[in-house]
């Protein structure tokens, strides 16, 4: 081939550079992921599982949508099999530009759903609660009936008669569980990711404000004199306990509140304690067992603290972070690593034991009945394990 | 330790960890501290940049010989491509000397806007991600998760006006650089260029969240003043397509003529004329991109007026 001219030879190596420049570009946003993908953990009642997976992205570059459908799915959990599924709809797509469709919000489900008497609740990222028949999978209401709100990571909680929430928009609504209307909402002063926690007729919950609130579960009044502050944002669920609430934090703390008062009784660790420090923030709801407090940590470990003074008992490494909740399964902790290696700790000597290894990521909170555990990973699977022995009893693909 | 690893430990953990601390010392506006990170990042690589740019401005510079080389020998190419490299060694121009710089701030582009991408953390997977990155300061851990409001902007999302902005500068950026020439074929590809890239990156603007294309803009500006510097308005002044191709014309005479000259290299002196002034060499903006550095010595002495330090803001007339 004859060469023309020099200078645009140059200009293709630059067009080459540029080229590649973009394409790194995009291959450097590949495994930042750019639209949600949920996956909620399991919540049995009356030997059914309902749970909502996981979103996979498809494309997300350009006009290329990803995948927005989410669904609700009810599992026998004696096999496996799929009784039903429902799917959740997705907020209607905006204009956007250059021609293109904006794409519509995906309805990737966080939270767990919750179930009361014949009515799953679940919560979208989409902005919508939904109220769906436990038989057969019909919608009953879903709020708001127009429009959205902000988007719903925090997990719902159903109780006297009604459904609470916190939202992306700093509120914490109460909605009435028949019917969907609203019946108060109370505002923080940030984003609400963390899934309220109920106790008689208090609701706590954690703002990415950095504070935790006590709210009148009648009323939506605040029940604390002031919020509980602390160092960081909380995105954890709250643990009530023996009249104290256990909460952790962005700062690397796990702090004890007196839950009637809103004070502080003691903080893990103390200041002075930075040998103790954990090189991670606090994500997962704690377990109590035996005046104990587990509580999973991003730094790979779990933390064993004497629920009254918060000392450590024992400081066990799990090898990768802790994302979901922790279940207690007869007298054993069982854990979940992000790795897929599922831990039985032993509540009365603090030994950890492998239990299982699924191989697979692991966010979603783990659930329990009647000696099984069940595992949803981000590969979508749905696993059942014996708590006892580990020994899988079904897998089944989820999605 | 693979090499994602080390990616991570070089790059990506003190870009992020710097991102954060920044965000807390400027009012905890994360789009603040976006731009003092590409200020502070262009001021490093300032050196890196200026190379690049006076590397493109003597290949440019080249451009009138190349082509007559090319015409002098347009079916050898072997003659051709030992003439180029002659003239190339010569004048002291490397052509990698234009990419090489682009292709060494590649890397800390990509750990830049990588880490605006994580430090986002929208979404609870990104926050869960993020968490991994971390320094173990006190700071880091109180200041997030970042606020993603600036000015009109959420941060998180694509925004159709930051999208032209960034399409704007570039198309700016890139004119600047260009150089008229005669040459139709050169003239496409310069078009395309000029085109092509502000179209690419305002697309990926409007899809990706707005705090790259924050970074994008500040560096484009940036850049757009360095070239000033550098350079002047370049191509953004406008030029007399006739003239142009006149003062092209006669600008081949005078190479043939000192190609002609006797090897002693026996400077050729053309006496400027009124006509010559005004064939819009300072409205081509490429005046000061013929310093006479990139000549073969016999070369130099053509050059009519060797003037020092921006002819671009000389008064024309």
């Amino acid at each position: 081939m004859r060469i023309r001219n020099n200078a645009v030879s140059m200009s293709k190596i630059c067009l080459l550079v540029i080229l590649l420049l973009v394409g790194l570009t995009v291959l450097g946003c590949i495994g930042i992921k750019t639209a949600p993908e949920g996956g909620s953990g399991g919540t049995i009642a009356d030997g059914t599982l309902f749970l909502c997976p996981a979103l996979k992205q498809a494309g997300g570059f350009g006009c290329a949508a990803p995948s927005v459908e989410g669904k609700l799915v009810a599992v026998d959990i004696s096999d496996g099999s799929r009784l039903w599924e429902v799917p959740l709809e997705a907020s209607e797509p905006a204009a956007g530009g250059f021609g293109c469709a904006a794409p519509a919000t995906p309805v990737a489900i966080y939270g767990n759903p919750a179930v009361v008497g014949d009515l799953v609740y679940v919560g979208g990222y989409n902005g919508k609660i939904y109220a769906i028949s436990s038989s057969s999978g019909a919608l009953r209401w879903v709020y708001p009936r127009e429009g959205k709100l902000e988007p719903i990571v925090s997990g719902v909680v159903v109780a006297l008669g009604k459904v609470y929430f916190g939202c992306s928009d700093g509120k914490v609504y109460a909605l009435d569980a028949a019917t969907g209307d609203k019946q108060w909402e109370f505002p923080t002063g940030d984003k609400i990711w963390a899934t309220p926690a109920i106790d008689g007729e208090t609701l706590y919950i954690g703002s990415f404000d950095k504070k935790l609130y006590a709210i009148d579960a009648i009323t939506g009044k605040q029940k604390w004199e002031k919020p509980f502050e602390t160092e960081g944002a909380i995105a954890s669920t709250p643990l009530v306990y023996n009249n104290m609430v256990y909460i952790g934090s962005f700062d690397r703390h796990l702090y004890a509140v007196d839950a009637t008062n809103g004070k502080q009784i003691w903080q893990f660790p103390l200041e002075d304690e930075a040998k103790n420090k954990p090189e991670k923030w606090f994500w997962t709801r704690p377990v109590a067992c035996n005046n104990t407090i587990y509580a999973g940590c991003f730094d790979g470990r779990i933390y064993a603290l004497d629920a009254e003074n918060g000392g450590k008992v024992a400081g066990l490494d799990l090898g990768s972070p802790v994302c979901s909740w922790p279940v207690l399964v007869d007298g054993s902790i069982i854990i979940a690593s992000e790795e897929g290696k599922i831990y039985t700790l032993d509540a009365a000597d603090n030994q950890i034991e492998l239990l299982a290894d699924v191989e697979e990521a692991i966010y979603a909170p783990l659930c329990a009945s009647d000696g099984v555990i069940y595992i949803y990973s981000q590969e979508q699977n749905l696993h059942a394990l014996n708590a006892e022995s580990g020994a899988r009893l079904w897998s089944q693909t989820v999605k | 330790m693979g090499i994602g690893d080390i990616w991570n430990l070089v790059a990506m953990q003190p870009v992020i960890n710097t991102l954060i601390v920044l965000s807390q010392y400027l009012f905890n506006s994360f789009g603040l501290a976006i731009i003092a990170l590409t200020i502070v990042v262009n001021v490093l690589m300032y050196p890196l940049t200026m190379k690049q740019i006076r590397a493109s401005k003597a290949m440019q510079s080249l451009q009138p010989k190349l082509a007559e080389l090319q015409k002098k020998y347009p079916k050898d190419k072997q003659k051709l491509a030992k003439e180029q490299m002659q003239m190339y060694k010569e004048s002291g121009v490397s052509p990698a000397g234009c990419l090489l710089p682009m292709l060494i701030q590649m890397p800390i582009w990509i750990a830049l806007f990588q880490s605006i991408m994580r430090v986002l953390a929208v979404i609870p997977e990104n926050l869960l991600g993020l968490s991994q990155y971390l320094y173990s300061w006190p700071i880091v851990y109180s200041t997030l998760p970042l606020q993603n409001e600036f000015l009109w902007l959420n941060l998180a999302t694509g925004d159709m006006v930051l999208a032209l902005l960034v399409g704007g500068t570039m198309w700016l950026q890139q004119k600047m650089i260009m150089t008229p020439t005669a040459d139709p074929k050169q003239q496409t590809q310069s078009t395309m260029m000029l085109w092509m890239m502000p179209i690419m990156f305002a697309f990926i603007t409007l899809s990706f969240p707005s705090g790259l294309g924050l970074f994008w803009v500040t560096s484009s500006v940036i850049r757009i003043g360095i070239q000033y510097f550098v350079t002047g308005w370049g191509g953004l002044v406008k030029s007399a397509p006739r003239k142009q191709i006149a003062r092209d014309k006669k600008y081949k005479q005078r190479i043939a003529q000192a190609e002609e000259a006797p090897s002693g290299g026996a400077d050729i002196v053309v006496p400027s004329s009124t006509e010559e002034e005004g064939l819009g060499y300072e409205e081509s903006g490429s005046e000061r991109q013929d310093r006479g550095g990139g000549y073969p010595k016999s070369l130099r002495a053509i050059r009519r007026h060797p003037r020092r330090g921006g002819g671009h803001r000389r008064k024309r007339g």
